[in-house]
């Protein structure tokens, strides 16, 4: 499959860039189970499975980005530092998620205190959560599910 | 697969470098190798990277627009899923299916470059931007269906009940489908201008081949633009689910 010795990481001392390079069928795989886990999570959202379904759904997204960064942007045989980068941006985006969702998801229980969580404006319910009724009787849960 | 080792790897390295003349490019090594670097090794591990920090940062510049969709979507959960059943799954799992397919032609596009076979680089290279096109033309019948039917962002969502889903038939219109439909508009937008932008950056590196710039020694462009390009398909195939296959 290669022209190259496969002398891949051990031989930088003629300065020359060795690459490694992968086989079409490889990469007809990776394109295979790609496809394989597209129809798996379009199967997948029409089982109604409740909030499940959304962390099935990113679980299997997780999964084919993986395989994407893995074998077609060839992180497995790259330089180190550049899986860093990688992966510490996607660390970065997740303490962004999180602590945003923590704010936003929660802020009705404390202008409950506050006793602001009511929009002046128009009368309506601010943003940040279901009534104060329901966050009384289960404080801590997340939006109210109405569901279909 | 044959390979063709052709010509310019020949340029030898044993040569002594005269550095009085610095900035005579021809005497230090082979035609791609920049002055300002030592060997083609250097230069190939800098560019890439270049890349990936380019790369980190489309990842956090997006995140932005991941975050507002979590948010949106915390506080209006039905809100999201009557809108996402406003949107063809059909089209959108199709538009996955030609963004994957046009990927897995991208990888190939560079196996071919390292390989030096330069007319199948080229071709592979036009199959990856027709899928790009592809793409466009299907999220624009997607748009036209949303702009018909009133699905639109903020205070523009104003459905129109003869052209929603036959799934949401009988459901009331819920009060934030607008902030469904700015996230929808916004993220698919930004993706779509990237769509764009490749299809550009992929027929630069596709004229560079065909002048004949790379070869089996020197491809690290066509590395570069394949992966600016598995990034686009990265970010779909996390707003593909999260779009449209909302319960």
């Amino acid at each position: 499959m290669s022209a190259h010795p496969s002398h891949d990481h051990d031989s930088h001392d003629d300065g020359a860039v060795h690459a490694h390079i992968s086989s079409i069928r490889l990469y007809v795989g990776i394109f295979l189970a790609l496809i394989f886990f597209t129809v798996v999570t379009v199967g997948l959202s029409l089982i109604h499975l409740g909030p499940l379904n959304l962390a099935i759904a990113i679980l299997i997204a997780t999964v084919k980005a993986a395989l994407v960064v893995t074998f077609f942007m060839h992180l497995k045989d790259d330089n180190r530092f550049n899986a860093l980068i990688f992966v510490g941006s996607l660390l970065f985006a997740g303490v962004f998620l999180a602590y945003t969702l923590n704010d936003t998801g929660r802020r009705s229980e404390v202008e409950r205190m506050q006793g602001a969580y009511v929009n002046d404006a128009t009368g309506e319910r601010a943003p940040g959560g279901p009534p104060v009724v329901e966050r009384a009787v289960q404080p801590g849960a997340g939006a109210a599910h109405g569901g279909h | 697969m044959s390979t063709a080792h052709t010509d310019a790897a020949a340029a030898s390295h044993d040569s002594g470098h005269s550095h009085a003349a610095h900035d005579d490019h021809g005497s230090h090594g082979p035609k791609f190798l920049a002055h300002h670097f030592d060997t083609p090794v250097q230069q190939f591990d800098t560019a890439k990277l270049g890349m990936w920090l380019f790369l980190a940062q489309e990842l956090l510049f997006f995140a932005g627009l991941f975050v507002a969709y979590g948010i949106y979507r915390s506080w209006y959960p039905d809100d999201f899923s009557w809108a996402s059943h406003q949107l063809d799954r059909f089209m959108g799992g199709a538009n996955t299916i030609v963004l994957l397919f046009s990927s897995l032609t991208a990888a190939l596009a560079v196996r071919s470059a390292q390989l030096g076979t330069r007319k199948q680089t080229s071709v592979l290279l036009l199959v990856t931007i027709v899928c790009a096109f592809g793409f466009l033309v299907i999220k624009f019948f997607e748009y036209q269906h949303k702009f018909h039917a009133g699905l639109l962002p903020g205070n523009l969502f104003n459905p129109d009940i003869h052209h929603l889903s036959a799934s949401t038939q009988g459901l009331p219109i819920p009060a934030h489908g607008g902030s469904f439909f700015g996230i929808y508009f916004m993220m698919t937008g930004v993706h779509g201008l990237h769509v764009i932008i490749g299809i550009g950056v992929i027929f630069w590196i596709w004229l560079r081949n065909q002048r004949g710039e790379f070869t089996s020694e020197y491809w690290t462009p066509v590395d570069l633009v394949a992966l600016y390009w598995h990034l686009v398909d990265l970010i779909w195939i996390y707003l593909f689910p999260l779009l449209y296959l909302i319960d």
